[in-house]
């Protein structure tokens, strides 16, 4: 069953209101509970739930930060909470055609992230990994 | 720099707003000794992509999976790395890091698994507690 709302019942564009409040002489006489419902529907607008990254990080035209000494362990911004890191990852392996591959290089770093972190105008939880 | 011999490259891909290679995984993906010197992510069939050209721009991405155990052990060593200018503060201690992955790229009927974990070994590890931006700067740890 479709709920209706104030607008549904009253399906007026902007423009309309507009002209049927000055015809009416009335100015903006909606009754409180059409009001009430109306807001229902009304979405906020305070931005996306995703980290932000470390700001500073692009000068190069990157938000990548390696692991290292006196670097900044997290890759996200407005956080507090738990970090790890780690680079120069070496070690070997096997495909599935028998191939022995050895992987990382002085670049291969990871991290984790978990704790709090600020978004959308308000605190979120959340665990994050760099891989 | 990247090697020579490069054949993959496996990461997330950078996201809309610049977080660079960063995937959201469970909360019970990491897990934390009662005494906090042990670190543990753990995580299956995290989605990325597989760049061998990397860092090329043209660099074909591929849909990959990775699955990865991790295990950080605290040192001992303590830590703190503090930039008032660019408002972080780290306090933990140095680490020792191992790794084992097994990665797919499906489409191209590849797949590889690392040795055991104990044969891996990275040059650099750090774990602990972060503080950055407004957290910072509310001078909460």
């Amino acid at each position: 069953m479709k709920t209706r709302t104030g607008l549904d019942v009253f399906p007026l564009s902007r423009r309309t209101l507009l002209t049927t409040a000055a015809t009416a002489g009335v100015g903006w006489a909606f009754p409180l509970a059409t009001l009430a419902k109306t807001e229902e529907r009304l979405m906020t607008a305070n931005g996306g739930t995703d980290p932000f990254p470390i700001p500073w990080l692009d000068k190069n035209g990157s938000h990548n930060q390696p692991a290292g000494q006196n670097l900044e362990p997290s890759h996200i911004y407005h956080f507090k909470g738990r970090v790890a890191r780690c680079s120069t990852f070496t070690g070997m392996g096997t495909d599935n055609q028998g191939n022995r591959i050895g992987f990382g290089s002085p670049t291969t770093d990871y991290g984790v992230m978990q704790g709090e972190y600020w978004a959308a105008r308000a605190p979120q939880q959340g665990t994050f990994t760099h891989i | 720099m990247v090697p020579a011999n490069q054949i993959h490259d496996l990461h997330p891909p950078i996201a809309p707003s610049g977080l660079y290679w960063v995937v959201p995984v469970p909360a019970n993906a990491l897990t934390v000794s009662a005494d906090g010197k042990m670190f543990t992510l753990e995580m299956q069939n995290a989605p990325v992509v597989d760049q061998p050209r990397w860092p090329a721009l043209d660099s074909v991405a591929t849909l990959a999976r990775m699955s990865v155990r991790m295990v950080w052990k605290s040192s001992g060593e303590l830590v703190v790395y503090e930039d008032a200018s660019k408002h972080f503060r780290f306090a933990g201690s140095h680490a020792v890091c191992q790794m084992e992955a097994r990665v797919e790229v499906p489409s191209i009927g590849f797949t590889w698994e690392s040795d055991a974990l104990e044969t891996s070994k990275c040059d650099f590890a750090i774990l602990g507690e972060e503080v950055n931006g407004r957290y910072y700067d509310m001078k909460q740890l």
